[in-house]
């Protein structure tokens, strides 16, 4: 398996092409003294720095500076709680990583300094040259003991890049939710976008302009296998129909679709299994970019209905009704996605001369910004809520950038090219 | 078309979960799955052919508009004098648009730009037929900057 080895090591030697940098920490976050990981192989030194960026870019914790430790407990039995009140701790962190011909091991004990308590000690267990993804596991169980949410460091990115790259400029990538151990899963001459995940991970579907008119399709992400959904606009027609803006539903059993029959954009719904597809909206002005709710009863989508996009909500119960309009904030709300809870949306708002990612929820009646550059778009939301991956334009570059809800901030910056269209998956355990 | 290769990503086994008092005691272990790479070649299925006789043009847009402005209209006489003295000449028209706004609202509106321009077309007696209609949305711009000046160049209608 010489083929195998070659591509486990290739990770841990190559540079990333994202290179994640946390630019503002929480305005509140938990104060956590994380005693580094024991030992000085690569492997803890590496354990030590993705935990650890994990834990900040999460947008919950504080990570005390190592210079800044007052002491290093090497077990249980070494901790002087009320040293550690002394500085405002609040939890402590005892790590270990332990290699052997088997594999790789962590260890993390999480200790409450108020309570003076131990309040979880796990183990992940891993094969050797995959301490990044072990240490995301880690970062997670810290995640979860602490705040009682399920951590999105072991979760994973799709994003689209294109480069200066002759023949196949344009590139869909998978990478770990830090934007480390990038994957290829297409390359292509042509433009690819809207990248959309199946529900499960195993899949994705994204819009490919590889035969000159736009249209969708679903790939299996281990085998490769691909299906394009083919829609002739008339019998007689030279053309295949223009087909965009794929969005999974929960249940893993449709897409919903814009359709471009009668030349215009219509919300579809089409059945994966047997292929046939259902017409959702009859508006003579422009309707896509379609998002299934989280309960699988509601599909969000952005309309020209009223003079300018606006976000509009269909009931898939009571397809006779009106679709409900979302917004009413300033002339420009695209591109909405459905928290997890279904409590809000996150969305594209132009507010005066700027297009930033906002934040609406249900029982409010208002905006909220969450992000100030001038052209930030294509937000997706971490699986438990709590983070919006988005692309943004710097210098005529597009990167990808991160807000917390708790006010935390990241950039994914590319050593080379343009990436944009960042699609978060699912939980993956 | 499809090289598959095999790679290495992480799913998780949860072994053993065990509450022991308050303190949270859990094993995790790691295992394989693969991910495969498809290199996809462009394929030319839907051009039109070249011919001897070609015309071409090109008409602008306002931000978030698709309605033909005069000065459109007078390049598309043109466009329609070489359709009608050149029976068998059939036209692309591609819709695009500028920067701002997200990319599948503009795919739809460079859409909705090319089909003003099939339809003006259409009145002045062209078979809808002769027409290749797409959308590239904000995805190929002719001007790479981000000023007015350059969306206003991108906010068009390719006709070639």
């Amino acid at each position: 398996m010489k083929f195998l080895k070659y591509f486990l090591i290739i990770p841990l030697f190559l540079n990333a092409e994202l290179v994640i940098e946390i630019t503002k920490g929480s305005d509140n976050p938990y104060r956590i003294a994380l005693i580094p990981f024991k030992g000085e192989s690569i492997s803890a030194k590496q354990a030590n720095e993705i935990v650890k960026n994990d834990l900040i870019r999460s947008g919950e914790f504080y990570i005390f500076d190592e210079k800044s430790l007052i002491a290093y407990p090497t077990n249980e039995d070494d901790i002087n709680y009320s040293d550690w009140r002394l500085i405002n701790a609040d939890y402590l962190l005892l790590t270990t990583v332990v290699e052997s011909n088997s594999g790789i091991e962590a260890k993390y004990e999480i200790f409450d300094v108020r309570k003076k308590s131990k309040i979880r000690s796990s183990k992940v267990y891993g094969v050797t040259n995959n301490i990044r993804q072990l240490s995301h596991y880690v970062s997670d169980g810290i995640y979860e003991a602490i705040t009682g949410i399920q951590g999105v460091a072991s979760t994973k990115i799709l994003y689209v890049s294109q480069s200066n790259d002759f023949d196949t400029p344009y590139k869909l990538y998978v990478a770990d939710a830090d934007g480390a151990n990038e994957q290829l899963l297409v390359t292509s001459p042509e433009p690819i976008i809207s990248p959309a995940w199946s529900p499960d991970s195993k899949k994705v579907a994204y819009v490919s302009f590889e035969t000159g008119i736009a249209n969708v399709y679903i790939q299996d992400i281990s085998s490769g296998e691909r299906q394009s959904i083919i829609k002739k606009r008339c019998l007689t027609c030279i053309s295949n129909e223009q087909i965009s803006s794929p969005s999974w539903s929960p249940n893993g059993k449709y897409l919903s679709l814009t359709l471009y029959q009668d030349g215009n954009a219509e919300i579809y719904i089409y059945d994966i299994k047997k292929r046939n597809l259902t017409r959702l909206t009859n508006h003579y002005s422009i309707d896509t970019e379609s998002k299934w709710s989280p309960d699988g009863r509601k599909l969000m989508f952005t309309s020209g209905r009223s003079g300018s996009p606006q976000l509009y909500e269909l009931d898939l119960r009571k397809l006779n009704k009106k679709p409900k309009r979302l917004t009413f904030e300033g002339n420009y709300n695209a591109k909405g996605s459905y928290l997890p809870g279904g409590e809000g949306i996150v969305f594209v708002h132009r507010s005066s001369d700027k297009f930033q990612i906002a934040i609406k929820y249900f029982e409010d009646n208002f905006v909220i910004p969450l992000t100030e550059a001038k052209m930030d778009e294509s937000p997706s939301v971490s699986p438990n809520g709590n983070v919006i991956i988005y692309a943004i334009n710097e210098q005529n570059n597009d990167i990808l950038a991160g807000v917390t809800l708790s006010g935390a901030k990241f950039r994914l910056p590319s050593a080379k090219g343009q990436v944009r269209e960042p699609a978060w998956s699912g939980y993956l355990k | 078309m499809q090289s598959a290769k095999s790679l290495f990503t992480i799913s998780l086994i949860t072994m053993l979960v065990v509450s022991c008092s308050t303190v949270q005691v859990t094993e995790e272990s790691v295992k394989e799955s693969s991910i495969a790479t498809v290199e996809v070649s462009s394929s030319d299925t839907y051009e039109t052919k070249t011919t001897a006789v070609s015309t071409s043009a090109t008409v602008y847009f306002d931000f978030d508009k698709y309605n033909l402005s005069s000065r459109s209209i007078q390049t598309l006489r043109g466009v329609i004098s070489s359709m009608k003295d050149n029976p068998s000449l059939t036209l692309v028209l591609e819709g695009h648009a500028d920067e701002r706004g997200t990319r599948e609202y503009n795919l739809a509106l460079g859409q909705r730009r090319a089909e003003s321009v099939a339809d003006y077309l259409e009145t002045r007696g062209i078979d809808r037929s002769r027409l290749l209609i797409k959308s590239y949305g904000e995805e190929s711009p002719a001007v790479s900057a981000s000023n007015e000046r350059a969306w206003a160049r991108n906010r068009r209608v390719e006709i070639k």
